[in-house]
């Protein structure tokens, strides 16, 4: 009898084993990197100007496709009213319209001024985010606050070679 | 509704020509067969096919911590996902939200069980007793229990005319806690009632962590406390039963409040302005969600023979509402007249019927039918939106049958069929529509995102069934297997659900052409206890022909706030695993416990891990027990998670250590129970794969010391 027992016990795992061992190799779980290098935290986006954005995506299978969301943070996502008096709108960014230009690539680094804000954008805190997908549906993103002004005090340089930016 | 029909007029007939007692008179009778030392944990345990066992008042009591689902993790194979330090939902081998089933006074909860930020709506001071069924349980229970099901039930009336209580006073330091419990009773003749009022109070809860990661964001965690993760509980229920020769008859109407803040930072986008210390930890300001459930009922039996017939009704209704700050990207949506901050609203209210037969023609053979329903309907209310308003019927009809050929075999098995309808009423968003038409979207994109909801009217049907048996070759050991296979419908969530949750981030997006969730599942077990030591190992293994799960689409999503689509897709799966467990008594007052537990989950269409697979755990307790007194050293290892799914983080594991003691100390007439206990002894920083709070980087719970005083008392009367 005890043997029995131990022979279906055996039966079962071999089963498991099987059934586990049998399997193909791993999906990919590995999200994409996100590198934002412009806009950094706490950057001022000049409104009425272009927005210099650039950053390195990178993955170890292939990516797929980015996104782009600017939303404004006036209070901590609180009400969102136009003001009257001045006739600003807050401004809401939203693009995955560049998608074929990286899908395939494992490594890719993204540098353009297509972002352009309107004159009547309401000045104040807002929210700069990067969605990234790779071709399996692993999804990364990231968030920095910058702020829109009509000043311009963007203390970055600017080189359209891809060089380092520099600090001042 | 003529689905019902035949069932009813089954049940007619039932209650027409039968004359019965209690279901569990059955088992009554035959447990004079078993040795008379067998306690009621050994007799259930021998009598399922299914790996089943069962948690007494004792062992509630020791693992108390004021939160049901919490004193059952100790138990191999059951999980708590946590959702903050107040409350937590169920998990059985690896399975959760709609794929197991809680059952109270014979009927099941139903509350937002698919919601990853929903709690189990019971008062754990009203526990006395609980049955957990690992494994495809939906022959038993019905579509949602085929993970297993965990039975909440009363301990049996004492046989002696008496009044008792039971005062109990909870203390917690890891997030400031005070809870209180008082029943009172009596029993008199055919008559027994009781009647528990509990109440909870909790503060922010205190993590061993100074920052807490965001959407790579670094957040400030003032005074090591989770700003808003306060709330309170308040519950009561009512008890009642008459029992006259073979007719039973139980009442039972109970109603649980909760109420508990979402830490600011991980709600929304993260915003350091909100996390600042608003001098008081004890109150749960915006956002926070409130939660009402209200259960009533009825059971009534009776015996003739070797006939039983049992009639259990019910009625619940489910109120949850989540409160935020009114906040909308659709510059069209004024904020509501009334309530601007109610953000959502689900009331569900749920009715249902069951009737089972049981019949006992000869001592070898029992059988059982029976037939349940139930009716839900779901009504939404508040500025957002994320679950549309639905009604859903279920009716199903079972047979189970057991044979006991030799006094230490028995093969047991059954078929169920059910059916059920959902019904989920269309939303369209005419605010969204106007914002996609601002932002340039062309018609056709409009036209496929402003229904928040599309219409579903579908009707599903599937049948469940299991074979078992059980060999008892000895008194010391049995061994178990059971073949069973299970289904479940697919929620109004899965069939129609289009919206960004805040929690999660996530757009979620239904599909009303989903067909029901199906599996088989083997599991075997084999037990041992001879003198002072105890051994049991079960195994299991199951595949899904059709597992719902949230499959990353790849494409952007128009909504606000929103990443990517997430689609419930049905797929492939496969789970297996199983417990282990062991114990020896030395030294006569001391006793070594050991547990370890294993679920590997595989989505086979992805080759990837199923999100929220719980990591391999083991437990190592040293107890000393003397007449009055116990005291008792937990290890719970609790292996890294690095198998995972999709937009799943990879989980590290953690080694933490707990130190429980328990006395009674007698007073006068009466006597104190009094246990206290240290949980998180070393004040480790370490996170729960299964944590509501994982996702957004918040560790658990440090350090925790835990006063827990019972005092019961009890006077017969004539």
């Amino acid at each position: 009898m005890k043997t029995l027992i131990f022979s279906l016990y055996i039966c079962l795992m071999a089963t498991v084993t099987v059934l586990v061992s049998s399997c193909k190799k791993d999906g990919d779980t590995t999200k994409p990197v996100i590198t934002l290098i412009e806009p950094a935290e706490d950057d001022v986006l000049k409104i009425g100007g272009t927005v210099h954005f650039e950053m390195e995506l990178e993955d170890d299978v292939a990516l797929q496709s980015y996104k782009v969301n600017i939303h404004h943070n006036f209070d901590g996502h609180g009400h969102e009213k136009s003001d009257e008096e001045t006739e600003t709108v807050p401004f809401e960014y939203d693009n995955d319209k560049w998608d074929t230009d990286i899908a395939g690539k494992k490594n890719a680094s993204i540098h353009h001024h297509e972002i352009s804000i309107p004159e009547n954008a309401t000045p104040g805190d807002y929210h700069f985010m990067v969605y990234c997908t790779d071709a399996a549906g692993n999804e990364a993103n990231v968030v920095v606050n910058v702020e829109l002004s009509h000043e311009d005090n963007h203390d970055h340089d600017h080189d359209h070679e891809g060089e380092d930016d520099h600090d001042e | 509704m003529r689905i019902g029909y035949l069932p009813a007029v089954c049940v007619l007939f039932c209650m027409l020509h039968v004359k019965a007692q209690e279901t569990d008179s059955i088992r009554t009778l035959r447990l004079k067969e078993v040795d008379i030392n067998d306690s009621y944990r050994q007799f259930v345990r021998r009598q399922s096919a299914l790996e089943v066992d069962v948690i007494g008042s004792v062992f509630l009591r020791d693992h108390f911590t004021g939160n049901l689902v919490q004193a059952l993790e100790h138990m191999p194979g059951i999980h708590s996902m946590d959702i903050g330090s107040g409350f937590s939902k169920p998990m059985i081998r690896g399975m959760g939200f709609n794929r197991i089933s809680v059952t109270e006074n014979g009927i099941k909860q139903e509350g937002q069980q698919w919601g990853a930020d929903h709690g189990l709506e019971t008062d754990a001071f009203n526990v006395e007793r609980v049955i957990v069924r690992k494994g495809p349980a939906s022959l038993l229970y019905g579509s949602d229990a085929m993970g297993g099901a965990i039975e909440i039930a009363h301990l049996p009336p004492p046989p002696e005319n008496r009044i008792f209580g039971e005062a109990a006073l909870l203390g917690k330091s890891v997030n400031s806690s005070i809870g209180e419990s008082v029943m009172i009773g009596f029993k008199k003749d055919a008559w027994y009632a009781k009647i528990r009022y509990s109440g909870q109070d909790f503060g922010d809860y205190r993590i061993p962590a100074d920052t807490v990661v965001y959407l790579t964001q670094l957040l400030p965690v003032y005074g090591r406390r989770l700003k808003n993760t306060a709330g309170f509980e308040r519950d009561a229920a009512l008890h009642a039963a008459y029992r006259k020769g073979a007719y039973l008859s139980q009442y039972s109407v109970s109603n649980v409040y909760q109420k508990t803040g979402f830490f600011a930072g991980a709600h929304g986008i993260p915003d350091a302005s909100r996390l600042e210390d608003d001098g008081n930890p004890r109150d749960a300001g915006l956002p926070y969600s409130t939660v009402n459930h209200l259960k009533a009922s009825a059971r009534q039996q009776y015996t003739a023979g070797n006939l039983s017939v049992v009639l259990d009704a019910g009625y619940q209704n489910n109120h949850r509402e989540e409160w935020s700050t009114f906040h909308t990207h659709y510059g069209t949506q004024p904020a509501p007249e009334h309530d601007p901050d109610k953000e959502l609203v689900f009331s569900l209210q749920t009715y249902s019927l069951s009737a089972k037969l049981q019949w006992t023609p000869s001592p070898v053979w029992e059988h059982t039918a029976g037939w349940d329903m139930q009716y839900q309907q779901n009504r939404i209310a508040g500025y957002s939106f994320l679950l549309p308003e639905y009604w859903r019927f279920t009716g199903g009809l079972f047979w189970l049958t057991a044979w006991h050929p030799r006094s230490n075999l028995s093969v047991s098995g059954g078929v169920r069929y059910d059916e059920g309808r959902t019904d989920i009423s269309a939303y369209t968003d005419g605010y969204l529509e106007a914002y996609l038409s601002k932002r340039g979207y062309t018609d056709e994109t409009i036209a496929a995102f402003r229904w928040r909801s599309y219409p579903v009217n579908s009707r599903f049907g599937n049948w469940s069934g299991s074979l078992g048996i059980i060999w008892n070759p000895a008194d010391e050991h049995w061994l178990k297997a059971n073949l069973g296979r299970s289904f479940r419908l697919p929620g109004a969530n899965e069939l129609a659900s289009n919206g960004v949750h805040h929690g999660t981030f996530r757009h979620e997006q239904g599909d009303p052409s989903l067909s029901s969730e199906r599996g088989w599942q083997l599991d075997v077990s084999y037990a041992c206890e001879h003198g002072g030591w105890s051994v049991s190992v079960s195994p299991f293994a199951s595949w899904f022909g059709n597992y719902i799960y949230l499959k990353p689409s790849g494409k952007w999503s128009v909504l606000p706030h929103a990443g990517q689509i997430y689609r419930y897709t049905g797929v492939k799966a496969l789970f297996a695993g199983g417990e282990i467990a062991g114990g020896i008594d030395f030294l006569r007052w001391f006793g070594y416990h050991a547990s370890a537990e294993y679920v590997y989950t595989r989505n086979l269409d992805e080759q990837v891990a199923l999100s929220f697979s719980p990591p391999a755990s083991m437990r190592h307790a040293l107890s000393w027990k003397g007449k009055h007194a116990q005291v008792e050293t937990e290890w719970q290892c609790i292996a890294a998670q690095l198998r995972i799914a999709k937009n799943e983080d990879p989980t590290a594991g953690a080694n933490l250590f707990h130190v429980r003691a328990t006395a009674c100390i007698p007073l006068g007439k009466i006597h104190a129970d009094v246990s206290l206990s240290l949980n998180n002894l070393l004040n480790k920083k370490y996170y729960n794969h299964l944590s509501f709070y994982r996702k957004v980087e918040i560790p658990e719970p440090g350090r925790n010391f835990q006063i827990l005083i019972k005092i019961p008392f009890k006077q017969n009367i004539k």
